[in-house]
């Protein structure tokens, strides 16, 4: 499906090195603050946890919804990017 | 019971039952895996209900009049077993399998009385809330059991009519059809007591609540369904039931009401709150039959509510069931509670048995505490879950901080209007026994005299400070704040006609006393002090008493005036802070700007001076607004002019390596930069100029199955010059992979234009992606 933003594909576009958590599509000032307070500083470390669940794209969005004040939308957003990510580097 | 508290394996194992492979239970996975463990468990009882509506409905029909219990009894055991291990919504999952069959059972039983289909999805619903149900189910087992001496307990089966029979009771309503039923029932209850079902029991009054509120007739069954449905998905509910209880308790016309809020209580809350709340509602309710909720509780706590409407028997079983309901709340709650349980219990009804029956129920009860403790830690993980994120944090205190104030605003507004009722009550007023006028006073007059000029004075006093009061609170009828002498005299006279005499004289001692004794006197002028009664003129209070709304009004003025006046400074202190922070920012954001600004201007003039180098003809100085216009976009060049201004003077300023001149260009004279800083030794490093093309999804490598990968056209071997050419290129490839340590080895091929390079598998994508679209300068 094409309806990915432009963070989306330039986030997926290359390797994620030390990006920030707020180049994760769906991940904006507020929520990349709030993840960085909570120890998400980098996108790899949201990885991480992703990975963590599996790549499974339900249980990110819980576990983003619960650590964040993240909604649907954004968490589905951030999931799909990792997930594309995942697909294209890992 | 096992601890409620999952582990990180049992909930591994839980997952996996449902089908699923979870990834490692950590910290930070756990409270995701709890809830898509609360999913399935959703899902399975979803599946369940839609089983057992029709499981239901048969067992319905086949039920005869005496000894339903049996027949439902039988029909439970052969009932479905529950595949799984718990059907509990998330809190507990380690309840041992022999309970959940019973429960399931007890539920599929609560079906039995020709209840609506909707009954089963209530029940499973409120089965799933809590662990504690089963808790205290079996406690509750327990205390009807400890109960034999009233009831003769044939077999173990009939704890499950016994159960039965309290659902029934619960169900009694008078306006409902089901009365005839019940009434059978509760008569079929009598011989009913037994241990081994206990659980099946309790489960059953769980059921029983949902029962008894299906049988609300109207309204408030169905919304309240609907709401507890919806609340059951929370952990804390906040159901509007504090109404609608209010309304049921005060139906009941029995002692039981209140002891059967207890036992709903216990079946159904396992948290602290609620049982706080429940320890309240019960002290309301044996106290007037009512129960004083609090508008926040949890939906078992309205269940236990209803059920205490719907009670309209005294009956002596009932009191005995409630009695041990009650037990197995205090059993259930924490131990504080007992001991206000305790005597609760015992004004509830004169049985003797009562104070018995919690001893008893203590005993057993104390191992059932412990389930709670975990609970709670596993209601708390789940707060965990649902605590507030930082950003709603500023709301949560924000409320807190509104509600503080209001509670300051109204404690000000009560000192006020003490402070105004103070001053307008005259000191030692009322109590004509004390008296300003010192001993001569008593020594001169006799009693009778005595207790006239007094009531004398003590009347014109109060009049004074009506009048006083009246006038000061803008009333029309009293022009003036004092009175004239003739107007007192008509006054005192109209009270009684004794005070004539005595006028005169006690006047003369308001003059002679020393002190303040609430008139003023003065004379022809106003504010003259007279010496004399004859002197007098007017008389006016000092203690004015302003009428009731007057007092309050003035009192709320004043304090709305004072916080006003704290509300206004607080926000200009506010507004001045936010304005320097404003401002301070601004200032931060400007400097950067500039910064940033001659860096550039930097670079510019550096890459120049070194063009300069190689090629002569170039004039080694820019001009700025050359330099200007060439890094601000033209759009942007008004907004950065300040900006500009700042970068240009810091540069006069600070730069060494740049200097300002002026020259000619083309005719006219500029202002021109000078690079002056010595060319640095050239390093002939290889580099990387940048990319060729853009990277994305097309050029995005496959899963590549070699470890190898092969630079072709990195470089041109004839063009290379120097000796360690090689040793560039290589370095120049390990430092783009600088954080990659997937390289094993490179090779560089002099003859052909290629090198190549190993790889880890792994990495080979990352490293390749690292290099595609990249080119290397040649020096």
């Amino acid at each position: 499906m094409s309806t990915t933003s432009q963070k989306h594909r330039n986030f997926v576009s290359e390797p994620m090195a030390d990006k920030p958590v707020t180049a994760l599509a769906g991940i904006g000032d507020r929520l990349g603050h709030s993840l960085t307070e909570q120890g998400y500083d980098k996108a790899y470390v949201v990885l991480g946890q992703f990975l963590l669940l599996r790549k499974d794209s339900e249980l990110f969005c819980y576990w983003l919804k619960d650590v964040t004040a993240a909604n649907s939308k954004q968490a589905d957003d951030c999931a799909q990017c990792l997930k594309d990510w995942c697909d294209a580097f890992l | 019971m096992a601890s409620t508290q999952l582990t990180d394996e049992e909930l591994f194992s839980q997952l996996k039952c449902f089908g699923y492979t979870p990834g490692p239970v950590t910290e930070n996975t756990r409270p995701v895996y709890l809830k898509k463990l609360k999913k399935f468990r959703e899902e399975q009882q979803q599946q369940q209900r839609g089983k057992g509506r029709v499981s239901g409905t048969s067992s319905s029909s086949s039920t005869g009049a005496p000894r339903p219990v049996k027949h439902d009894v039988r029909r439970l055991s052969s009932g479905r077993r529950p595949g799984l291990k718990s059907s509990v919504l998330g809190f507990s999952s380690d309840e041992s399998d022999a309970e959940t069959p019973l429960k399931r059972k007890g539920l599929d039983h609560m079906k039995r009385p020709s209840r609506s289909p909707h009954l089963q999805q209530q029940q499973l619903k409120i089965r799933a809330a809590t662990p504690l149900n089963e808790a205290n189910k079996k406690q509750y087992g327990v205390g009807t059991a400890l109960k034999s001496n009233s009831f003769p307990n044939p077999d173990g089966q009939t704890s499950a009519s016994l159960g039965w029979e309290t659902g029934k009771r619960y169900m009694h309503d008078p306006e409902s059809r089901d009365e005839d039923v019940s009434d059978e029932e509760v008569q079929n209850s009598h011989p009913v007591n037994g241990r081994s079902a206990a659980r099946l029991n309790t489960s059953k009054l769980a059921g029983e609540y949902s029962d008894s509120d299906e049988e609300e007739v109207g309204g408030p069954g169905g919304p309240e369904r609907d709401r507890r449905s919806l609340e059951l998905r929370r952990i804390y509910t906040s159901g509007p039931f504090a109404s609608h209880v209010d309304g049921g308790g005060s139906r009941i016309g029995g002692k039981n009401c209140a002891l059967n809020p207890l036992g709903n209580r216990a079946m159904a809350g396992g948290r602290e709150e609620f049982e706080e709340r429940g320890k309240k509602g019960d002290l309301d309710a044996s106290g007037g039959l009512r129960s004083h909720m609090l508008p926040r509780k949890p939906i078992y706590l309205s269940l236990g509510e209803d059920h205490q409407s719907k009670t309209g028997e005294n009956n002596h079983i009932n009191r005995e069931e409630g009695a041990s309901g009650s037990n197995m709340a205090s059993i259930a709650l924490r131990p504080r509670y007992r001991g206000s349980y305790s005597p609760t219990l015992s004004p509830q009804g004169g049985y003797s048995n009562h104070s018995s029956v919690p001893n008893h129920a203590y005993g057993p009860g104390t191992q059932k505490k412990k389930p709670t403790a975990p609970e709670d830690e596993l209601l708390l993980q789940f707060k965990r879950e649902e605590q507030p994120s930082s950003g709603s944090f500023s709301a949560h205190y924000l409320s807190m901080f509104l509600l503080t104030a209001a509670c300051l605003f109204f404690l000000l507004l009560g000192l006020m209007y003490i402070r105004m009722r103070g001053s307008g009550s005259p000191a030692g007023d009322g109590v004509i026994k004390s008296h300003p006028f010192g001993s001569n006073f008593d020594s001169s007059y006799s009693k009778t005299e005595k207790d006239v000029i007094l009531k004398l004075l003590l009347s014109l006093h109060d009049h004074l400070a009506i009048v006083a009061g009246h006038h000061d609170c803008g009333e029309q009828q009293y022009a003036s704040r004092s009175l004239s002498r003739e107007q007192v005299t008509q006054y005192l006279l109209a009270q009684d006609g004794d005070f004539k005499d005595f006028i005169d004289v006690s006047l003369e001692w308001i003059i002679r006393a020393g002190q303040d004794v609430g008139i003023r006197l003065s004379g022809e002028l106003a504010d003259d002090l007279v010496m004399d009664v004859s002197e007098i003129s007017w008389l006016e209070s000092t203690h004015p008493r302003m009428p009731f709304t007057c007092r309050f009004r003035r009192a709320l003025l004043t304090v709305m005036n004072k916080v006003l006046v704290v509300a206004v400074v607080v926000g200009l202190v506010c507004s001045v802070i936010c304005y320097v922070k404003y401002r301070w920012r601004r200032e931060e954001e400007e400097t950067r700007q500039m910064y940033d600004m001659v860096e550039r201007i930097i670079d510019v003039l550096r890459t120049h001076g070194e063009a300069c180098q190689e090629n002569r003809d170039l004039e080694p100085y820019l001009p700025i607004p050359h330099v200007r216009d060439s890094l601000v976009q033209p759009q942007d060049r008004r907004k950065m002019k300040k900006v500009w201004e700042r970068a240009v003077k810091f540069l006069s300023a600070n730069e060494s390596r740049i200097r300002t001149e002026t020259q000619q260009i083309k005719g006219a004279d500029f202002m021109v930069w000078r690079w002056i800083q010595p060319p640095l030794s050239s390093d002939k490093s290889k580099m990387w100029q940048g990319k060729a093309f853009p990277l994305d999804r097309r050029n995005s490598p496959p899963n590549s199955l070699t470890p190898c990968l092969k630079i072709r056209n990195m470089f041109d071997p004839d063009m290379e010059v120097g000796d360690s050419w090689d040793l560039a290129i290589q370095e120049a490839i390990l430092e783009k992979c600088s954080d990659n340590d997937g390289i094993v080895h490179i090779s560089v091929d002099k003859n052909s234009k290629e090198v190549s390079c190993v790889v880890s598998l792994s990495r080979v994508g990352s490293v390749f992606l690292k290099w595609v679209g990249s080119v290397v300068l040649l020096h």
